[in-house]
């Protein structure tokens, strides 16, 4: 039933160590600068920065939007944009400098010894060529196979990748691949010359988690068979837990902290790498805030002095503001940026949330005197979702989104809906606001039906008392307006303001509530950064003073060092305003932190819905198992060692015995017929 | 207490200058490598006391939240860079200057545009000190002539330009985005397109009248089908983003969400479409006066091109005068919607 996987057992960290510090380096950058000239500005994206890479190892690179980790390893293969240059530094690599190659240089190098895969399956590939096109393109330049030879190479690629029925697959084209396959063919491409070093950009960043499993896999399995060299660039340090030798943390433009990943995850010493690690809802203790760190990571318009991380830095030493830290070597292969390694500096403690992360049980637990609104016996029910089916399309291109939903949300919980890309959550979010309409099946709120056609007084109160927070927060404010005006448009809608003066201070209010300042309100949206957009459209929603909000992913496009910021707001305003949320998202760890319950949604279906820690402790479900078996753990210890399990829909035999939708535990619901409900029933008590 | 008045507290004290050397020997904890070059890091400059160096700094959290982003604003580099094209500002310049000259040319010249006294005597007179720019086939001043042409045919072109690109852009919102008149318009798009629009304008010249105000009103009723076209593939582009949707949960009434959410989009593809449709226009103009549909009792410069081509060889000067001044419209337009579609690139922003 289940296929596993069995990862790598555990690393022995020291003794990489030893081999990487007996090695010549395969590739030395050293002092790298990069600049682009932007409006007739100079912005230097990477700041004199060094990093040694040794042969065999995987280098995961870490660190937030503008902290340079691409930039720089796009200089190791040419790739910078056209506006920016190497205008300092050197990168050894062979014997060659690449920092001083030209185009035709770069034609020996690029693909052939450096190869790249980026973040999007969809744009790298060429959707008017077949598969097989494709990866025999790359065949026949860079090894020189032809016809017949090279078309059996690309089948053995194909197959070493992991895409079966190599035949039919080589003459589809890249629509009728799924994105899970398509990172497979873009790899496939990537590894077809057997290049000695491989960069990996956010590989897996736009896949489901369960799929991000599974090429991590691959990504590992190829560097064996070809002993390659591997740069990971992500954000994310679950993935960096699951595949890294050795850890480098970007931020500013600079390389801050370097190490193997057991130093780096154990024993960092940068105040930024402490802070990063805090700020992972896995370690938060459920109820309290979580550690987050001020502020916004630093843009090239502002030139940098001192220590980059020294403003959002809450124990920040005069001297960070002042002079810029050098490199201190804490051991051998543990380098760190920072002032604090100084012998003069003064000592700090690690945060707490760092010891956390050695304990092998990761989710600190919950607050026991937290307040749990569905086990209140008083409890209201705020929503509830009945039947509910939404369908796209019609006739023979007809799609089922969303199939026979049902769910309460109580008053005061947070309610999580977690599913993978396409499963039909976003869908129920925007049905319950109202944003698509549904074809059978209806939402209550307070008992009242607001779906289908209702009174224009209804209207407005939905609007007034339901509000909704988007994922994207480039996409959800509008360009070409200012943030006076995105804030009070439901103002204006409803003209719930006595005067202009009045508006004024209500959007001002709004904007202190989110922790902006009260003059940012005549500044353009492209002024701020992600999490500060995202704040704005908290204002922006909670000016209605709403009772519900539907919070759609409202984390997954934020920075790490910003998600805390914004988990910490929606759980600060549930608590002074007693909101209720609707919380969507795909990331488990995320949910498990800020929810009181979660229902896991499959294909369109709920196939188990359970108070938060009970499905962490007893999922039922395969897929529940499946999903949770593939959340990333920023313990590399215990990252490299989980069991993957994978979930085959075709395990259930649906013909004659129909599933149904069963509360099986008090508040513990799931999916299945009768023979499966057996099954669970004695999962949950063995005699 | 702002950072930058942290950091004068901090120069004013007098203390000597500390050269602050790194003991790396001190934090290693191995042996270690040969250190490649470039890793030290001068360090000097410092005025403030070694001790007080590694105190902690006092924090502040607007510094933190401060925002950074450059001051960079879409339509004042869509200005500096249109103003870069020195060819489009020039003859933007030109163009303004002929439009002001044509009301100072008629209260300098010395007759009206009607005035023959003596028409027979007068016939295809080249231009000289009495007549500046010659007469006409029945003896009137061309100089007065050709400057009404020119005011008139400005004035037709710049308000049925503008009339028929808002009538475009009005219908062309809504067609896009309200989905459930998308079909209609579709069909009446089709029902208007299907037919050449001469026919159309060739039925109302001769039932309606040849006045140019009727043909003016008749190029907008027909004109506007392509720039709606135009607007309503893009507001596709517009219509299901996130910031849309916020406002239909705000529940932001129609005319708002086009006008505020998705009119500022296109504004900088409406005005290259308004700039090329006025040169558009003037052409239309004259292949109408061309086929006798246009009342040529009124000088307008499709009039004037109209009757010298019919004398072109021996009268060559009518026809020069105002074919150099539609040169001069048109290539201004062009130029004109050229550098402003590519100033408005942000591509080209840099």
């Amino acid at each position: 039933m289940y296929e596993t996987f069995d990862h790598l057992n555990t690393v022995d960290f020291d003794a990489r160590a030893r081999k990487i510090l007996s090695q010549e380096p395969l590739l030395s950058a050293q002092e790298v600068e990069v600049t682009f000239s932007l409006r007739g500005n100079k912005l230097t994206a990477i700041r004199r920065t060094s990093l040694d890479l040794y042969e065999g190892e995987t280098l995961a690179i870490v660190g937030e939007s503008g902290s340079g980790k691409s930039v720089f390893t796009k200089c190791f293969v040419g790739m910078l944009d056209k506006n920016g240059s190497i205008t300092n530094g050197s990168i050894m690599y062979q014997g060659e400098d690449l920092a001083q190659f030209t185009e035709k240089d770069w034609l020996r190098i690029r693909g052939k010894k450096i190869a790249m895969v980026t973040q999007d399956p969809m744009t790298s590939l060429n959707p008017l060529k077949t598969i097989g096109f494709q990866i025999q393109e790359s065949v026949e330049l860079h090894q020189g196979l032809k016809g017949r030879e090279a078309k059996k190479e690309v089948l053995r690629i194909l197959e070493a990748v992991g895409i079966p029925d190599q035949e039919r697959r080589y003459r589809q084209y890249p629509h009728e691949f799924s994105g899970g396959m398509r990172q497979r063919v873009v790899i496939a491409i990537a590894v077809a010359c057997r290049p000695q070093i491989l960069i990996c950009d956010e590989p897996t960043t736009a896949l489901d988690v369960t799929i991000q499993a599974q090429i991590l896999d691959l990504i590992r399995r190829l560097q064996k068979e070809q002993n390659m060299t591997i740069i990971y660039i992500t954000h994310d340090l679950g993935v960096v837990a699951n595949v890294a030798d050795r850890v480098a943390v970007m931020y500013g433009g600079q390389i801050i902290e370097i190490g193997m990943a057991n130093d780096v995850f154990f024993d960092p010493r940068h105040p930024y790498t402490w802070a990063l690690l805090s700020a992972l809802p896995q370690l938060g203790v459920k109820g309290e805030k979580l550690p987050a760190i001020d502020g916004t990571p630093p843009n090239l318009f502002n030139k940098i002095q001192g220590d980059a991380f020294a403003p959002r830095n809450r124990k920040a030493l005069n001297i960070d503001f002042q002079e810029e830290p050098p490199m201190y070597e804490v051991t051998a292969t543990h380098m760190v940026k920072s002032w604090l390694q100084d012998p003069r500096a003064p000592k700090i403690d690690q945060p707490k949330a760092i010891e956390r992360l050695s304990e092998t049980a990761v989710n600190a637990g919950t607050d026991p005197n937290a307040y749990h609104p569905h086990l209140d016996p008083s409890r209201e029910t705020l929503i509830e979702v009945k039947n509910l089916q939404v369908t796209f399309g019609s006739g023979r291109k007809k799609f089922v989104a969303v199939d026979d939903v049902n769910f309460e949300i109580y008053k005061g919980e947070t309610f999580a809906l977690v599913g993978e890309s396409g499963s039909g959550k976003t869908t129920i979010g925007r049905a319950i606001v109202r944003i698509n309409p549904i074809t059978s099946g209806e939402v209550l709120y307070k008992g009242e039906r607001v779906s289908g056609k209702i009174s224009k007084e209804m209207d407005t109160k939905v609007i007034r008392s339901m509000q909704m927070i988007f994922q994207d927060p480039m996409a959800s404010l509008n360009e070409r307006a200012k943030v006076d005006y995105i804030v009070s448009e439901g103002l204006i809608n409803y003209h719930l303001y006595k005067d202009e003066h009045d508006r004024q201070d209500k959007v001002q209010k709004a904007l202190q509530e989110v922790g902006l300042l009260p003059e940012f309100s005549s500044r353009f949206p492209h002024e701020f950064s992600g999490g500060q957009r995202q704040r704005i459209g908290i204002a922006r929603s909670l000016i209605m003073e709403p009772q519900f909000i539907v919070a759609d992913e409202p984390i997954s496009a934020l920075d790490v060092s910003i998600r805390a910021q914004v988990l910490n707001l929606l759980n600060d305003l549930k608590k002074s305003r007693g909101l209720t949320y609707l919380f969507i998202a795909h990331d488990l760890s995320v949910v498990r932190f800020i929810s009181d319950r979660i229902a896991v949604i499959h294909k369109g279906r709920i196939v188990e819905l359970a108070e938060a820690e009970e499905l962490f402790a007893h999922p039922l479900h395969p897929y529940t198992k499946a999903l949770l078996s593939a959340v990333p753990n920023p313990n590399p210890y215990i990252e490299r060692n989980k069991k993957l399990l994978v979930y085959d829909p075709t395990q259930h035999d649906y013909t004659t015995d129909k599933p149904v939708w069963t509360e099986i535990l008090a508040g513990h619901f799931v999916y299945g017929n009768q023979r499966e409900l057996d099954g669970y029933r004695k999962e949950i008590s063995p005699n | 207490m702002s950072k930058k008045e942290r950091r004068k507290t901090v120069q004013e004290m007098e203390e000597p200058v500390v050269n602050l050397k790194v003991d790396y020997g001190k934090v290693d904890t191995e042996p270690k490598k040969e250190r490649p070059k470039g890793r030290e890091y001068p360090i000097s400059r410092s005025r403030m006391p070694e001790s007080q160096l590694f105190e902690f700094a006092e924090y502040h959290a607007q510094d933190a939240e401060k925002i950074g982003y450059s001051n960079y604003s879409y339509w004042k580099s869509v200005w500096a860079n249109f103003l870069k094209k020195k060819p489009a500002v020039i003859m933007s310049v030109v163009f303004i200057l002929l439009f002001i000259f044509t009301f100072v040319a008629s209260a300098i010249g010395k007759y009206d545009i009607y005035m023959a006294p003596d028409p027979l005597n007068r016939m295809y007179i080249t231009p000289n000190a009495e007549y500046w720019f010659g007469t006409n086939a029945i003896g009137q001043d061309y100089w007065a002539q050709v400057w009404y042409a020119t005011r008139a045919s400005i004035l037709l072109a710049v308000s049925v330009s503008v009339a028929q690109i808002a009538l475009g852009v009005v219908i062309g919102l809504v067609w896009g985005y309200v989905r459930k008149l998308d079909r209609f318009f579709t069909e009446l798009y089709n029902l208007i397109d299907n037919v050449p629009t001469i026919i159309y304008m060739t039925l109302i010249a001769l039932m309606v009248g040849k006045t140019m105000v009727t043909m003016g009103v008749a190029m907008v009723a027909f004109g506007w089908l392509a720039t709606a076209r135009n607007v309503r593939n893009l507001v596709f582009m517009y219509r299901d983003r996130e910031y849309n949707l916020a406002s239909r949960c705000l529940g932001t009434g129609l005319g708002r969400i086009l006008f505020r959410n998705i009119f500022p989009y296109l504004v900088s593809v409406i005005i290259l479409r308004l700039a090329l449709a006025i040169p558009g226009t003037i052409a239309y103009e004259t292949t109408l006066t061309y086929l006798g549909l246009m009342d040529i009792m009124v000088p307008s410069l499709g009039n004037l091109l109209s009757a010298a081509r019919a004398v072109f060889p021996r009268a060559a000067y009518t026809l020069w005068f105002p074919a150099i001044i539609v040169s001069i419209i048109t290539i201004t337009f062009y130029l004109v919607g050229n550098a402003f579609s590519d100033a408005c690139d942000p591509r080209n922003h840099v």
